[in-house]
């Protein structure tokens, strides 16, 4: 698998920046720009979570809509767009998957509130670089099985320790331990300096 | 709980997956400037970004892009396709103005259907007089032409109905021309009895209605006279019927 189209998607076009004031501008050719810079990779987040090509699609519209409406409340000068953009799809997978398994949506308001455009101002520029995409990669393949599973259902599934427990048939102590660990094996490695990949 | 003991909860926090005790106390700290918790949240908010890239990549189908662009260019798509409109929008005009047409023409088809069916009644009343006027024993006739070839028929003068002339031969009269019905009673002058026109095929059948003087009438005679008509015959009579 490789990540260089996509990348090369996110790097050789118009910055993000700009992308930001023509969508405050609510300039509709816009949005062709953003998803020729985002689409790939929201369209395979959203796939890995609900796994339906038709209800991804419908769901990366819902993603680019929602950010074109809320778009006024986006920095354009300080705010990271593609994370943004990044969280709005994740929330949007995640909260399908929850309805669509008749659970109550729990984490609604929380995810609302994590992908409030506010929130998204003053990220590193390399957040989602060619490096980092390599680094996440392989620090997620350097985890054990418990481990990648426990982040994957944290990201993917938006599962509480808690819920992981239940789901895992674990007791919650194990999961923290699990969970724990990971993240401190991720922080350890994406913290490191950058690399030239 | 103090800063260091929320550290491990950061990323949970930023994925939105804390539990909710948990998440409370993190958002008391958040709440505090310069906690250093903020700056902790805002690093985790960070790494979660990056692990979208522990997504498979998948490619999405072409059509999507066109479907996220079409949210919020409607309009423009819609004059991307105008030659579509325009043709259905000339189909269309096509269609009306074809309709128009044949409602036109059903119309006046209608409207002649009408006219003509009016002329048959008239006809047939008129037929059903002539019947009525000749059927009469009161009535007189007179036969005329009978040895030229020019115009040859008959009249009958009904005492109480009026004169009927039927009549072949006669050629339609010319433009600015009608022919004119004369009532010539003996040793009188003619008189003016109405204005009528030869069908096309020669024929032509004229009631004159009103009660007339059998005894007194000498002659029932036709001339073509201008298309006002005549009090006085003004060309040699073409029809001369003796009673």
């Amino acid at each position: 698998m490789t990540f260089l189209p996509l990348l090369f998607a996110i790097y050789a076009g118009e910055d993000d920046r700009n992308l930001a004031e023509r969508l405050k501008r609510r300039d509709p050719s816009v949005m062709g720009d953003l998803y020729d810079r985002y689409g790939k990779l929201v369209f395979s987040l959203i796939y890995r979570v609900v796994r339906d090509i038709g209800v991804a699609e419908d769901l990366v519209q819902e993603t680019f809509l929602r950010v074109w409406n809320r778009a006024q409340g986006f920095d354009a000068e300080r705010g990271a767009l593609g994370p943004w953009l990044l969280a709005v799809a994740r929330n949007r997978a995640i909260d399908y998957v929850r309805s669509a398994g008749g659970k109550m949506s729990r984490g609604a308001l929380e995810l609302d509130a994590a992908e409030h455009p506010s929130v998204f101002v003053n990220f590193e520029a390399e957040v989602l670089s060619q490096d980092r995409a390599r680094r996440v990669r392989g620090a997620l393949e350097r985890l054990n099985e418990n481990q990648r599973h426990v982040i994957e259902l944290a990201y993917f599934e938006g599962l509480s320790q808690s819920e992981m427990a239940e789901r895992m048939g674990q007791p919650l102590g194990t999961v923290k331990t699990w969970v724990r660990t990971a993240l401190k094996h991720l922080r350890d490695d994406l913290s490191e300096k950058a690399v030239t990949a | 709980m103090t800063c260091d003991e929320l550290r491990d909860q950061y990323e949970l926090y930023a994925l939105g997956v804390l539990d909710a005790e948990e998440r409370a106390e993190l958002e008391e700290h958040l709440h505090r400037e310069g906690d250093p918790c903020i700056e902790g949240v805002q690093h985790a908010r960070q790494f979660a970004s990056s692990l979208a890239f522990a997504a498979e990549e998948t490619r999405p189908p072409a059509r999507l892009r066109s479907r996220v662009v079409g949210l919020v260019s409607q309009p423009k798509r819609s004059w991307v396709r105008a030659p579509e409109w325009i043709a259905t929008a000339v189909a269309l005009a096509m269609i009306a103005a074809w309709l128009a047409n044949m409602r036109r023409l059903q119309e006046r088809t209608l409207a002649e259907a009408r006219q003509e069916l009016s002329l048959k009644n008239v006809e047939l009343a008129q037929l059903n007089e002539a019947f009525a006027l000749m059927n009469d024993p009161a009535a007189k006739q007179a036969v005329f032409g009978q040895n030229t070839p020019k115009p040859r028929g008959r009249v009958f003068v009904n005492p109480k109905q009026g004169v009927l002339l039927l009549a072949s031969n006669l050629t339609p009269a010319p433009a600015g021309k009608i022919y004119e019905l004369w009532i010539i009673p003996k040793g009188g002058s003619p008189l003016p009895a109405g204005l009528f026109q030869a069908q096309s095929d020669g024929t032509a059948m004229y009631l004159r209605k009103g009660a007339v003087d059998v005894a007194s009438t000498g002659v029932i005679a036709v001339t073509l006279e201008p298309e006002a008509g005549s009090q006085a015959p003004t060309s040699q009579p073409l029809i001369v019927a003796v009673l």
